[in-house]
């Protein structure tokens, strides 16, 4: 599917807690268009400094709008939190390959670790209605949650926090181990999007259990459609690269190499 | 009034001055969607080695304060072969003139790449790159030293009658010897300059945000470095020279016009700005129209003494 460039218009900003913010943006044709796990590749600068666009998963859309989701870590998130209503936001997007739906009778398991949520948001969102599914977050402490008190409860997220503020005490991937464990040997398929260390610790239980799992990796990026091969990440067998814009975000987690060598 | 972008370089002719510079544009076709290709004179791609080339370790891009970035891909790229068979489809052939960007390790490397791309009929031409400051052989040990790129513009030249572009690079003590070697050998293009050397640190994590530790710089503060090459390569050869250093706006255009450039080739601008061909050429017009100039071409050399 072809990309389109879209000036999107700031409908609504609020920040969901300390650092992570939300802005809800009209943009028909991109909303329209995008699949979980796809994302879009946002100007941050009117000018060009800072000089490059910021990738982004396309959070929850419809309607014509679609929501990005994000912490501010830098110069770039910290001007587009800075985004107020009937701000534009320049996008190219769709871009990228998205989550495969499970097949019928297999489980979903969306395993999200911090402001990795976001993918995830949108891939329940379009999960079919009434699909049995389990969704699990981690994040540090509940003072740093990437989706609001509201979310979790209407959306039956399980929480987990390192420090055990909120819900399951530990990390995401000890929560969904518990998880696989009550479900018994059914057949399921995990979608996973979170940090580093998390995807470590996913791609060795996915592997430990035989289970399929597809997960969105984030990396620097530069043109964001397979021009520049900026974004390259090991594969697997550690012989070459694939590119997170093109090949992914979204790999199959036996793809890529996920040790912590190959995610710095 | 309408102000005619066309330039004639040698034996061709642009419908506008502006390029893509090489790497920056992939092989042609991925910003498909988002380019409007009748704003370009030509596209210049990736660059095209021997054999496939896997390219460096990640982390490959990074930015600097002031709108800088540095990449380090390592000239990642499919092979001529590869290239040849699967990328036909993917040029925008007959839409914009199709330069191919040709890398080697050695002399025989960059001429067994043109041999081969004599044999298809939809190559405009070539811009040899001599110097990329990401791998440790085909690049600045060449780049720098007029008797290697000699040598290597007079074996291409050898096997070619297609246009011949070469793209040097910034680090040179002195630019005249090069250029003076590269058009005495036939180089009708000269394309200035290639990135620079750059390196930025992590300081919290104290480590290097590239994964080759160093890579090459562009971006909008290149531009005073790449207009200075340009001046000076323009003061020493009459061969026309394709400026590639921060363009980003129509008025850059315009500088490196003045100073010398006949084309214009646009980089690291692409990443910020899809639609800058047409953005560009519409702020040069409105320049040439500003200041009653009715060629485009007409810029070029048009330097005013203090």
């Amino acid at each position: 599917m072809s990309p389109v460039a879209e000036m999107g218009i700031v409908e609504e900003q609020i920040e969901i807690s300390e650092g992570v913010v939300e802005l809800t943006v009209r943009a028909p044709e991109i909303a329209g268009l995008s699949r979980a796990g796809q994302f879009v590749h946002v100007r941050v600068s009117t000018g060009f400094d800072p000089f490059l666009r910021r990738p982004m998963s396309v959070g929850p859309c419809g309607d014509g709008r679609l929501k990005l989701i994000f912490a501010i870590r830098g110069r770039g998130t910290r001007l587009l939190a800075g985004k107020l209503p009937g701000n534009t936001v320049d996008m190219i997007g769709p871009l990228g390959r998205g989550f495969d739906h499970p097949e019928e009778g297999v489980i979903p398991l969306l395993v999200a670790g911090g402001i990795g949520v976001v993918p995830l948001l949108l891939l329940n969102e379009q999960l079919p209605v009434g699909l049995e599914r389990d969704f699990l977050l981690g994040v540090r402490s509940r003072t740093v949650l990437t989706v609001t008190d509201s979310e979790i409860e209407r959306r039956h997220i399980s929480v987990a926090t390192d420090d055990g503020s909120l819900g399951y005490r530990g990390d995401v991937v000890q929560l969904l181990a518990r998880r696989l464990d009550e479900l018994d040997g059914r057949k399921v398929n995990i979608y996973g999007c979170g940090p580093g260390p998390m995807l470590t610790f996913l791609k060795r239980l996915c592997q430990e259990r035989s289970i399929p799992a597809q997960v969105s990796l984030e990396v620097p990026m530069g043109c964001g459609v397979g021009a520049c091969q900026s974004c390259a990440v090991l594969k697997a067998d550690r012989k070459g690269y694939l590119l997170v814009c093109q090949d992914g975000p979204v790999f199959d987690i036996d793809a890529v190499d996920l040790s912590p060598e190959a995610l710095p | 009034m309408k102000v005619d972008t066309t330039v004639r370089m040698g034996s061709l002719e642009l419908r506008t001055p502006l390029l893509t510079g090489s790497g920056t544009f992939g092989y042609g076709d991925e910003f498909h969607t988002l380019v409007d290709y009748r704003a370009l004179g030509g596209i210049v791609t990736k660059s095209i080695s021997a054999h496939p080339r896997p390219g460096n370790p990640p982390p490959r891009i990074c930015e600097t304060p002031g709108g800088g970035i540095i990449n380090s891909i390592g000239l990642a790229n499919i092979g001529v072969d590869g290239f040849i068979a699967d990328k036909v489809s993917a040029l925008p052939i007959g839409e914009t003139r199709v330069f191919i960007s040709v890398v080697g390790d050695a002399v025989e490397e960059y001429v067994t790449v043109v041999e081969k791309l004599e044999q298809v009929d939809w190559v405009d031409g070539y811009e040899l790159n001599l110097s990329c400051p990401n791998v440790k052989q085909g690049g600045l040990d060449i780049g720098g030293d007029w008797r290697a790129v000699a040598a290597i513009v007079r074996e291409v030249r050898a096997a070619t009658g297609r246009f011949l572009a070469v793209k040097l690079t910034p680090h040179q003590p002195r630019i005249a010897p090069v250029v003076e070697a590269a058009a005495g050998e036939g180089a009708e293009a000269l394309t200035l300059t290639n990135t620079l050397v750059g390196m930025a640190v992590d300081v919290e994590r104290r480590r290097p945000l590239l994964g080759a530790v160093t890579g090459g710089y562009s971006g909008p503060p290149l531009k005073p470095v790449a207009l200075a090459m340009v001046w000076q390569a323009a003061q020493a050869v009459d061969v026309p020279i394709w400026a590639s250093g921060g363009i980003v706006t129509g008025l850059d255009g315009v500088e490196f016009l003045l100073a010398g450039a006949s084309g214009l080739q646009l980089g690291s601008v692409f990443f910020a700005d899809t639609k800058a061909p047409g953005r560009i050429l519409q702020e040069m017009c409105d320049y040439c129209e500003r200041h009653g100039i009715t060629r485009l071409a007409d810029l070029t050399g048009k330097l005013e003494p203090l």
